[in-house]
Order: C-alpha cells, then structure tokens, then sequence
C-alpha cells in the first residue's frame, strides 16, 4: 500500500510546490466562500448583515492563522524551508563581504588544490586508456629467477613468436622496439634531426586497435629486408611538418639518410607515456641490423617492447598462467632461456605503477591543508555566530526547533563550501595547467591533465564534506541557546562561554598537528632531494662535462671500420678546439648504463647459470679516463700502443676487484668477455671475443646503476678492438674549460664538416642528465614544500585569531593585573603561554601522526629514514618558533592595554 | 456538549473522511452535515476544519475540484479516494476496537 500511496501522492506534492501561487490564489477563495456562506445562516437565524460578517470571521479564529495553517498542511516541508533558507542564506553572505570573501577564498584555496591533485590523480590511475577495451591490453616482460629484468626487458623477438604461436589465450601480441634515427623531411635540404622511430610490426596497431587515417597498415611481407622502406606518420607530424598536404601518400622521408615511402597517416592517439614521443613508424625488420633478432641467436636479446591483447573472455591470471606454462618449456629447450620466465602487467598499470607513493603522498598533503582552512572556518564561524545569537533566539521564540536551526545554519555553509568549491575549480585548473608546465621530464604522464567529470563530482562531494567538517561543530554550539539570556539586550555573547571556547583550543590543536605532519614530510623530502644530488659521481666536474649523440647510418658506414675511423677522426678535431681540454668518444657515461655482459674468466670455470659472472660493459676509446677524470688505482690506461691488431685489453673498476677477484691480483688476468660456452649461444649473438683480453688497470667507481644505488662493476674496452658490437650509435664526451654548452655550435660544425647529413643530437651536460633522474623526486620535494608552508601560514592565522580573541576576552582580566604592578614580560608570557601550550599538544599529536605515515614517505626517501629524531624535533622547534611569532602581535596589544580605559569601558 | 477542541486530530480525519464519503460537498457543508448528525455534539471550529481538510487532501485521501454550486457560485468540492476509502475503513476497525476496550474498561463492577 506504502510505495502505491507515494506514487498517487506525489504529483499532488509536486503540484504544492509548483503551483504555489494558485494554490494561495485557490485557498483564499475557499475561505472567502465559506465566510460568505457562514455569514448567510447567521443572518437566516436573525443576526444584522453586519453581526453575522463579525461572528462568521470571529469563528474563522482569524483567517491569516488559518491560511498558515493550511499552507502548513500542505507544505512539501523540507524542500520549501530549504529553498527559503538558501535565499535567506545568500542575503546574510552578501550583508557581510569581508566574511564572505575570507571564507570563500580560504575555501577555494583549500578544494582548489584538493581538486587538482585528484585530477593528477585521475588522469594517471583512473582515466581509461584511449584504446578500445584498454583492459585487455598488457605488457609481456621477461623475468630472471622472479625478478623483472632491467630496461624495457620485452622478451626476445624468437620468444615472443613462440608465444603467439602456442598461447591460448591471447588474440593478438607484437614485439617492437624504439630507435633514435636521423630524420629528414621533404625531399631534400634541411637540418636532419633526431627523432624517435617505432620499429614496429603489423600487429603493433592491431593489439592498439588503431586504424589508419589515411592509407594502409604494414603487411606481413614488407618486413622483409628490402620491402621494409615504408613508413607511416602521426597526424600531428602531418600537420605540422607537410602542412597536411592530402597527397601525403607516396610522398618520401628520408630516415638515416635512406628514402622511405609514407603509406599511412595514424591518428593521435597513442600516448607519450607508453614509448616517449614517437611520430614515425617503420616495419620492424625480420633481419635489422641489431643483430640477427630473429635467429636463434637473438634468443637472449630482451631489449625490445612487447605489448598484448588478451581474449574478451580471458582474465589477466588466466593470460599469466598461460604464458608461463610457455615460458617454461622454451626454458627447457634453450639453453639461453634457463631461469628465464614471463610476467604480465596491464597497460593502464604500468602508467601509474612507479607514481604511487608520490600521488598519494601528495594527496595527504593537500588534504591535510584543507582541513586546517576548515578548522580556520570553523572557528571564523564560531565568532561570527556569535553576533547572531540574538536572531537564532528570535527564531527559537518562534517556533523553531534545535533541528531547524542547525539546519539552517549548515545550510548556509553549504553555501559557502559550494562558492569556495567553484572558485575552487578555477584554481584547479590554473594550478593544473603550472603542474603540466613545472613537469619534470620522467613523468611523461602528466603531459596533459583533463578536468572531466569525475573531477566535478570530486569537488562537490569534497565540498560538501568540507561544509560539514567546519559548519557542524558551530551550528551545534550555536544553537544550544538559552532563550532567556540570549534575548536580554547588552548580554554577553555565548561565544565566550565555555563550550565555546574548548572547542577553539581543541581546534587550534588539531590544526597545529596537521601543520607539523606537513612540516615534518616537506623538512624529510628535502633533506633527502639533497642527499641524493650530492651523491659523487665518481668523475670530475659534471657541469664541465658534455655529452651529445651522433648516429652513423649504415648506408653510409656499411662497416665497423668506416664508423672507428669517422669516430676516431671526430674526436681529434673535437680536441684540437680551443676550449675543449680532452673528448672521448664513448658509450658510457654516469649515472646511469644498462649494457651489461657475462664474461668468463679462464681457469675459473661456472657451470651454474645463477654463478655466471657479469659486469657493466662499456666501449670507448683512449681517453676516456682523462676526458671524464676517472682515476686510474693501478695499471695503466689506454695508449697509442692498442690497435686493433694489438692483443685485446680491458680496464676494471675497484668494484669489480672486490667482487670477482678479491684475492688475487686482477692486472694480467685474462678475462673473456661473452657467454660461458656451456650456454651454446651461437656467436654474434653477444658481445663475445674471439680471444681472450687481458686487465690492464683498475679504475676508480663510479656511479653506473643510477644515483641511489652503489656503483656496479665496470669493464672498459676499447671500441676499436671490438668490431662486432660497434654499431653507429655514438656518444662523445667533451670536458670543456668554461661552460660546455657554448661549445655546442662549433662541435656541430665539425661534425657537420665531416658530414653534413648527421644531426648531433641530446646535447646536455652530465650535470643536467644527474638532474632528469632526480626530476620526479624534486617536483615532489617542491611540491610538498609549497603545501607545508601554506599550511603553516594557514595555521599561524588561525591560531593568530584564536589568541587575538582570547586576548580580547580577557582584557579586563590583563588591565587589572597591570594596574596591581604585573610587568610587561610577565603580561607577554600569559599570552604566549597560552598559544605555546596549543602549540605544543599540536605538536606531539603530530608527530604521532608523522610517524604513522613512515610508511608512504620512506618509499619516496633516499639516505634518511622516514622516523628521523632530527627532523621531527627540527619541525617541532620550527613550529612553535612560528606560533610565537604570531601570538607576538596580540600578546604586545596585551601588555599595552591602558589600564584606566580597559577598566572603565564595559 | 464535548467541545470540539476535545477530538483528537485522528478522530477529526476519520469523522471527515466519512462525511466526505456520503456525497462530495465543500468544507463549510462539512461542518453542517457534522454538527447535524450527530445532534449538535460534534464540532468542528472553523480554524480548525480547513487545516484538516487540507492536510487531508496532500494524504491523498481526498480530492478537491471547483464547481458551480445550484446558486451559481462557484465553490470547492471535496470528494473521497480509492485510497481515502481504504483509509477510512482502517481507522474505523482502529476506532472500534479502541472504542469496545474503552467500554469494557468502564464497565467493570467496582468492589
């Protein structure tokens, strides 16, 4: 019967609302009519016309009240109060605009920044991936004994066949890969520059589910050797480099110096997060010259990307188990395979895996900021609801329940909170458009932050909670009225009542809390940003140190002879400019190198893939110690006397001393670089000498594994005695005695007098590439700095107001302690007293607090533990010295106060 | 003569709803016809009726439509629902059975 009532009741309860005025319209009709028919029986029993009017209205028991009465009956209660106390509301906000302003500003500070975090938040973690059913999109990474390799660690290209061949549970898989090429447009002419180029098979766009704009995808035979020289271009490439000339088809590209046939225009829709910016893509070649991918000796080259598609019907387990079932038997079968297994991540996954401490640290933060400007508002309310207690009283004379006029009042700071939370979005979207620009470069995913409407519904609801969080507390002590006093002209206001005034302290306490929890963060993260960039790199000068990037492509230099002479010739003219002390040509340099080898070292024969030895490997040429100012322990370095034809010689690092040959001298041990013969790896599949070198020095660390971890062991080889591996790819290192950069012209011209078709390309100093590896880690730092000290300028405004008031409240208290002969300190002290007392119960709640949240900071910190004594105690001190610099401006109004004046105004 | 003021708001609506379901008729015919059934003890102040009536009529157990009454006035006309009806009948069931409590409770021999 209830929801069939409801149903029939409904559009009479929507008509009350809605047709209001004719509902009055008809009432007064009714009663008029009434009236007349009241007033024609009495004058049928004999009254006067007159009389019988009076009696008839006497009856009526007045015809307002009645009216009221029957607008009471039928009023859709709630939603018509509600409506009025809104409009009531706005009307208040407006009489009082210094209020108003403070507290819609504080308010839109507060969601503001709540807001656009979330929408960082949003675009990396929730936000769909642009690809059609992204969830069943992954990525295959190759595992040893568990651990996932470094770098991007796709499996090998023959692997990765297998697996398509033999899953079951996946629609589609590619391996690619991403190369750096020299890249010019048009048909001739023009600087060439250094792009990234997708190698990327058919299937690549098939998993993506990307069509073409215009033209055709790849097909199968055009990975072929000689069929390969086709290309397709992003749509932003089209626009902005062929003026999105619509015969774009047919028209070529030269990449490496080779022409390539443009085919397809893709849309825009692969993000720059997944492979860096990549805007051309060629086939990837069944036989490139990476080396024999597809051969059984490419087995063990997992270096490539992989992406996936799994099976509509096929959870991610499934996929993982399947695939690992695959993984095993090719370990069974190839040598090279042993302990090699395969894990599975989803592509939406990966965008946000190595940006989750940082988001949700941040996230805190913020939060913690808008609490404390709600518990500034709350105690801003307190006072102003004090001035009001007369009105509240009025109303609570008439009828108003305790309910009502909490209502009213939350009603109203919903107002507020809404204001704030649309002012709000402005500086969400402000703020989010400085964090896109302030990016550091390892985080490509935040190269574009949308505000849609997951980020509204966000702000309204955390405006909503925020009205409630700084209103209730207020509204409840506001409407505890007691009627008699409150009405009484020239009473003192209720906000100096007790019940008031503990819940301003316990405020001001919450606030210093959450201030110190800030403070403590912000002091750990810098202390650790300055930890990690005074790391030694273990080589002179960073900043005096150049580096920049050449490709020789093969068309030119088909051999590795053509590209040892190119280099080596390079590198002398290099040297002979004025202001370059020493350059090197090499393939490594600090902080960071991910080419590592195997090597064996005769007479010390493993037979267990898990004992294999390896170290980092690096090919330069001769003067790389001088160039990067690597000190050289014992031994000698590279000289004029190791040619090519000269027996082969390697340098060792000290960390490799200690690792591998801890007891024995290493100078003259011969070492063999490459695979132990155990593992049947066909030769130029690795880097595998033909015979053995010999250890000629010992070098000092330096950092090869990144900044936060200890230098690995090194090898150094000469690049000339290595034929096999040297590919055109190239870095010099150029030490320079003023500022490297300057140098970047006249570099380029050599390079470009030797050949003009090369781009000299990521120029940068050591300096500057040490500062991208810390750039996540910095922008978090700055970040989280700004949020500490908006909150402790939020806090010391709010405790500021609380002291000012208590001051105030006790002026004739201080008067008559001055007037008795108190001194100046001892006023100073009482006041000071107070605050510092907030103060410091803040503080230890804090760093109660602090401490619970070890956890998420200690993830984000490097050489300081998230529970340093020093720090905490540091922020305790730093917060209270604040707090007595703003108790400093009441506390002196205090011991100034006049007694005579103070003691005479009532 | 029980005062109308004594009717508990239940009562009222249960005593209108009835009168409502003899014929459709306006509020002042309302308190007539009540006054007249039950010979002058039941009254409705006017301050009193309309409020009733109204808030009656937001239940959704009556329903009101303007008509031009025989002396070509025009004038609100009250009738009952489908629902008003089943309502009435349950306060009816309700008022008897408190009714025959009451009268068994007076009715015991004192000792």
């Amino acid at each position: 019967m209830r929801p069939e009532h409801w149903l029939f009741t409904i559009p009479l309860r929507l008509r009350s609302l809605f047709r209001r005025a004719q509902a009055d319209h008809e009432l007064d009709d009714e009663l008029r009519d009434h009236l007349e028919q009241k007033t024609e029986e009495y004058i049928a029993q004999g009254m006067t016309q007159q009389k019988a009017h009076r009696r008839a209205r006497l009856d009526l028991e007045g015809i307002e009240q009645t009216k009221e009465k029957c607008r009471d009956a039928r009023r859709v209660n709630w939603i018509q109060d509600t409506v009025q106390d809104l409009r009531f509301g706005l009307r208040m906000l407006g009489k009082s605009p210094g209020f108003t302003a403070v507290a819609v500003l504080t308010l839109a500070l507060g969601i503001g920044a709540n807001t656009a975090i979330f929408s960082v938040i949003e675009n990396v973690m929730f936000r769909p991936l642009p690809f059609s059913e992204a969830d069943r999109i992954v990525r295959v990474y190759s595992t040893q004994n568990g651990v996932r390799l470094g770098g991007q660690s796709g499996p090998s290209g023959m692997d990765l066949r297998d697996f398509a061949q033999y899953n079951q549970t996946f629609e589609s898989m590619a391996v690619y890969d991403t190369w750096r090429k020299n890249v010019n447009f048009g048909d001739s002419g023009g600087e060439p520059e250094q792009m990234g180029v997708g190698l990327v098979p058919r299937e690549y766009f098939q998993v993506l589910d990307i069509g073409p704009l215009m033209g055709r995808l790849f097909t199968e035979d055009e990975s072929y050797t000689g069929k390969h020289y086709i290309a397709a271009i992003s749509a932003q490439l089209w626009r902005n480099r062929y003026a999105s000339d619509p015969a774009i088809l047919g028209k070529k590209i030269r990449i490496n110096d080779e022409p390539y046939t443009i085919v397809a225009v893709m849309p825009d829709v692969i993000p720059e997060w997944m492979d860096g910016k990549v805007q051309i893509w060629t086939p990837l070649e069944f036989a490139d010259s990476s080396g024999a991918m597809w051969t059984e000796a490419g087995r063990g080259q997992r270096d490539t990307s992989s992406l996936g598609r799994v099976k509509s019907d096929i959870s991610l387990k499934q996929a993982q188990a399947d695939l690992s079932t695959i993984a095993a038997a090719l370990a069974a079968s190839h040598p090279v395979d042993l302990g090699i297994g395969v894990k599975l991540e989803s592509l939406s996954d990966t965008r946000s895996q190595n940006l989750r401490p940082m988001l949700f640290l941040l996230m805190g933060a913020v939060s913690l900021i808008l609490l404390i400007a709600c518990v500034n508002l709350a105690n801003l309310l307190l006072a102003r609801n004090s001035v009001r207690e007369r009105e509240l009283a009025m109303r609570a004379a008439l009828g108003a329940d305790r309910g009502r006029l909490v209502r009213q009042l939350l009603e109203e700071t919903l107002l507020l909170s809404l204001l704030g939370g649309i002012v709000g979005l402005f500086f969400a979207r402000a703020g989010a458009a400085t964090l896109i620009r302030m990016r550091p470069t390892d985080l490509p995913q935040l190269s574009s932050i949308i505000l849609d409407w997951r980020v509204l519904l966000f702000t309204l609801l955390v405006s909503m909670l925020t009205s409630l969080f700084f209103g209730l507390g207020p509204a409840m002590t506001a409407s505890r009225l007691n009627l008699t006093d409150s009405l009484k002209l020239g009473a003192r206001s209720g906000a100096a009542g007790s019940g008031a005034q503990r819940m301003r302290n316990f405020l001001v306490v919450v606030e210093m809390a959450m201030s110190l929890m800030l403070l403590v963060g912000a002091g750990l993260l810098i202390q650790s940003i300055v930890r990690l960039q005074r790391q030694q790199l273990g080589i002179r000068s960073p900043e005096h140190l150049l580096t920049g990037h050449f490709y020789l492509p093969p068309v030119h230099y088909p051999d590795p002879a053509a590209i040892t002479r190119f280099s080596d010739q390079f590198a002398d003219k290099v040297r002979a400019l004025p202001g370059v002390l020493d350059a090197s040509i090499t393939t490594i340099w600090p902080p960071v190198y991910n080419w590592s080898q195997m090597f064996e070292i005769p007479g010390h024969p493993v037979t267990h893939i898990q004992d294999i030895p390896s170290a980092k490997c690096g090919l330069t040429d001769a003067h790389f110690l001088q160039t990067m100012g690597i000190p050289l322990i014992r031994g000698r370095d590279f000289n004029a006397s190791d040619t090519p034809t000269s027996p082969p010689v390697v340098l060792v690092s000290q960390e490799f001393v200690r690792r591998y040959s801890p007891h024995e001298d290493a100078i003259g041990t011969p070492i063999h670089i490459g695979p132990p013969a155990f593992l049947n790896i066909p030769p130029g599949a690795a880097i595998s000498d033909s015979s053995n070198a010999t250890i000629i020095g010992i070098i000092g660390d330096f950092r090869n594994n990144g900044l936060a971890s200890p230098p690995q062991p090194q090898i150094i080889a000469l690049y000339s005695q290595h034929p096999l591996v040297t590919y055109g790819f190239r870095d010099i290192v150029v030490h320079a005695a003023a500022d490297p950069r300057a140098m970047i012209p006249e570099i380029t011209r050599q390079l470009h007098s030797m050949d003009a078709n090369l781009p000299f390309a990521q120029t940068r100093t050591i300096d500057e590439t040490v500062e991208r590896f810390t750039g996540s880690q910095r922008f978090t730092t700055a970040l989280l700095g700004l949020f500490a000290a908006i909150g402790l300028a939020l806090a010391a405004v709010g405790i500021y107001g609380v002291v000012s008031f208590l001051v105030a409240q006790r002026q004739r208290e201080l008067a008559v302690r001055i007037a008795v002969g108190a001194s100046v300190s001892s006023v100073l002290w009482l006041v000071l007293e107070q605050g510092l007392r907030m103060a410091l119960v803040g503080a230890f709640i804090g760093l109660l607090g602090a401490s619970a949240a070890h956890k998420v900071l200690g993830q984000l910190l490097f050489g300081i533990s998230a529970a340093d004594p020093l720090t905490f105690a540091g922020a305790a001190l730093f917060l209270c010295a604040v707090v007595v610099i703003a108790c400093w401006v009441p506390a002196r109004r205090a011991a100034r106060v006049d007694p005579m004046i103070a003691l005479r105004c009532e | 003569m029980s005062k109308p003021s004594d009717l508990v708001q239940g009562t009222l609506d249960m005593l209108l709803l009835k009168i409502l379901a003899l014929e459709p008729m306006n509020g002042f015919a309302v308190s007539q016809r009540l006054k007249q059934v039950s010979g002058d003890v039941l009254q409705v102040s006017d301050g009193s009726l309309y409020p009733a009536l109204h808030k009656l009529e937001h239940e959704g157990w009556i329903t009101a439509e303007w008509k031009t009454s025989e002396f070509g006035r025009r004038a609100k006309y009250y009738s009952l629902t489908r629902l008003g009806r089943q309502q009435l009948e349950k306060e009816a069931d309700n008022w008897g059975r408190l009714s025959s409590a009451i009268s068994r409770v007076i009715k015991l021999k004192e000792a």
